[in-house]
């Protein structure tokens, strides 16, 4: 057995190496090389496994420098995406057109090249010149059929690489193109399945915002392998309502992922300029229509009023929400639909009227929360049921949704949830606000909520609620030196006499200028009593007023 | 959430607001130095149209207060645009304000009395 190559002429100094089938490589190296196709080395990460194979390849032969180059589909060049000894390569980001040069013949011809002399051979890439290297060796990289790469190996010092190299190196290719391939596809994926989860949990609702009277909690899961299209929303609208939504966007991945987050905004927009449930639907539908691709999503809106406890709802194709009274009975209301968006072909959307109890909780979900293999939808919606009675928070119907629901593995397609409840109304109403004039809204929806158990006649509710916003805005103002932060309101009614209690941490300062002189005339024209007791850790307004005007 | 949506329009020398939510210190500050910035010196004057305002407390008072003053000292004409029936009347009356003068009914009402000045 000779270690001399049968050798061809393959460009200025490029001779191609064919393998002599009866050599193989030595026993030893070859137990390496096959460590080389361990599966467990394309899940280290697609970067550390060239690595990997590279220190590996490069001890196994004995030389200064070894190489990958992938090939880009597109541009058809071989792309530097690994290198031991020659770092540059991938640092300049060497790109070498298929056909040309050392690589470039490698790869289009799909034979080994043997380069005894670098001096005198035909190369392209400048890096393995300025490296001093004088002699290389590579090889295509073939993974069933097609060419992926090359790889190639260098020395410092002249070297007629031998059949035995030869033999090691294209072991080595055969070995780690296919792991390379494997971890290649596995990283694409990776790569887009991680931007869709970024893109889709951007998309979502980052807080929802804290509507006085309600309380709503939600949940989104990916699915197991893929995201989807699958969006809650919270759309605080004016005079006490708030808005919430659930959508499904069939399909799969960043697309689906993408297009839930335009469906998302037009209804949202939609919604903030007024529009009902069922007209946002409707002209979220148009909007669907208008985007010139095919849209298939199910969405559901509900718009809750604080003041009166009622819910508009309307559904486009999406499926029917769940209701967990204050005490624990769970039911699901089947509702007439519309079509689903994109599909509705200027049918009107039906929009219904519910009343939210006291207590009671709405739960709006997608369909990855319900649906089981071999399970017909009457029977996984059963489940659900099942799943939440007895929730008494919005948390806790979610909470015990996703636990019950959702398999330990994770879901199989992604999964929304969102639960909305209509507050119990206190008898004693206990508020601690921060102290910032954004939050007199919410105090004064918080008190009007209290005062409507008594039924207080308009006029009296709205002169009460006129003081006690006074007052509060007397306190955000003083709230100042270290302990600012906060106020507090206490209301509670007795014998028909409503008594409210507003309390900061700052001192009392004398009404300053006309505006906050007024604020305190207001107060005590409108209430029947106005007490300010000034302590040392802060001001007490003390306020009292008859309910009814009798 | 805003509380509160402005609209506005400038026509023959009219600076017309229609504010609908709540005016409260929250914003008032804000809303009226806009108000005050969008009038030119040769406006004929403003109508602030409250018939869909909900809320207005004393920071909101305040500040029709000053608007008032301010186009007083440039012979400019206020018209308040507040419904009887209005939840921002309750506010003027327990301040003992009555402002007769610039309030009207409806918005052709302060258009009309522009027109007739």
């Amino acid at each position: 057995m000779t270690d001399e190559p049968e050798v061809r002429e393959r460009g200025a100094g490029q001779v191609v190496l064919e393998l002599d089938d009866e050599l193989s490589a030595p026993l030893d190296q070859a137990r390496d090389i096959y460590k080389l196709s361990d599966p467990a080395l394309s899940e280290i990460g697609f970067e550390s496994l060239l690595d990997e194979l590279l220190v590996r390849v490069r001890d196994l032969l004995g030389v200064d420098t070894a190489a990958i180059l992938l090939l880009d589909e597109e541009t058809q060049q071989l792309v530097a995406r690994a290198a031991k000894g020659i770092e540059e390569e991938v640092e300049r980001g060497v790109r070498i057109p298929i056909g040309r040069g050392f690589a470039g013949r490698i790869a289009q011809e799909r034979v080994a090249i043997l380069i005894a002399d670098v001096d005198h051979a035909d190369i392209l890439n400048p890096i393995l010149r300025q490296k001093g290297i004088r002699s290389l060796l590579g090889v295509p990289l073939i993974v069933e059929g097609e060419l992926i790469g090359v790889m190639h190996v260098g020395s410092l010092r002249t070297r007629i690489f031998g059949q035995r190299d030869l033999a090691v190196l294209q072991l080595a290719a055969a070995r780690a193109a296919p792991a390379i391939e494997r971890a290649r596809l596995l990283n694409a994926l990776e790569r887009e399945h991680y931007t869709a989860v970024m893109l889709q949990r951007d998309l979502l609702p980052r807080n929802l915002p804290q509507v006085p009277g309600v309380s709503i909690a939600a949940r989104y899961l990916p699915a197991r392998n893929e995201v989807g299209g699958d969006w809650f929303d919270v759309i605080e609208l004016p005079r006490g309502q708030v808005g919430v939504v659930i959508g499904d966007v069939v399909g799969h991945g960043l697309g689906a992922a993408m297009l839930m987050g335009q469906l998302r905004t037009a209804l949202h927009a939609y919604a903030l300029d007024g529009h009902g449930p069922a007209r946002a639907l409707e002209l979220t539908d148009r909007f669907a229509s208008s985007l010139g691709r095919s849209v298939m999503a199910t969405a559901a809106f509900g718009v809750f009023d604080s003041d009166t406890g009622s819910i508009h709802y309307a559904s486009a194709g999406h499926l029917p929400p769940a209701f967990i009274s204050a005490d624990g009975r769970a039911r699901v209301i089947e509702l007439a639909l519309a079509p689903p968006l994109g599909a509705f072909g200027y049918k009107p959307c039906p929009e219904h009227e519910l009343s939210l109890e006291q207590g009671e909780t709405m739960l709006l979900y997608t369909d990855g929360l319900i649906e089981r293999p071999r399970v017909p939808l009457p029977a996984s919606i059963e489940l659900l049921v099942e799943a939440v009675r007895g929730a008494h928070h919005p948390e806790d119907a979610c909470l015990m949704a996703m636990d019950q629901l959702v398999p330990q593995r994770g879901p199989r397609d992604d999964v929304a949830v969102i639960a909305m409840q209509n507050d119990p109304i206190p008898a004693i109403l206990d508020l601690e606000l921060a102290a910032d004039a954004t939050m007199l809204a919410h105090a004064r929806r918080m008190l009007g909520r209290w005062l409507s158990q008594y039924e207080p006649e308009r006029e009296v509710a709205t002169e009460i609620t006129i003081a006690v916003s006074e007052a509060c805005a007397n306190a955000i103002e003083h709230a100042y030196g270290p302990a600012r932060g906060s106020f507090a309101v206490h209301a509670e009614a007795h014998d028909g006499v409503a008594v409210v209690k507003i309390s900061d941490h700052g001192r009392w300062r004398a009404p300053r200028g006309e505006n906050r002189g007024r604020g305190l005339k207001i107060m005590e024209a409108a209430m029947d009593g106005v007490e300010l007791v000034a302590g040392e850790h802060g001001t007490e307004v003390l306020m009292r007023r008859k309910l009814s005007r009798q | 959430m805003s509380l509160l949506d402005v609209r506005l329009q400038a026509a023959d020398g009219i600076v017309y607001a229609k504010l609908s939510g709540d005016v409260d210190l929250s914003n008032a500050e804000a809303l009226g130095e806009e108000l005050t910035a969008l009038t030119p010196n040769d406006a004929l004057g403003v109508i602030v149209d409250l018939s869909d305002v909900d809320y207005l407390d004393s920071a909101g008072i305040h500040l029709i207060h000053r608007l008032r003053e301010n186009l007083r000292a440039r012979a400019q004409m206020l018209r308040l645009v507040i419904p009887s029936e209005s939840p921002v009347i309750h506010t003027l009356r327990l301040a003992g304000l009555s402002w007769d003068e610039e309030i009207v009914e409806t918005a052709d009402a302060a258009r009309e009395a522009f027109a007739a000045s």
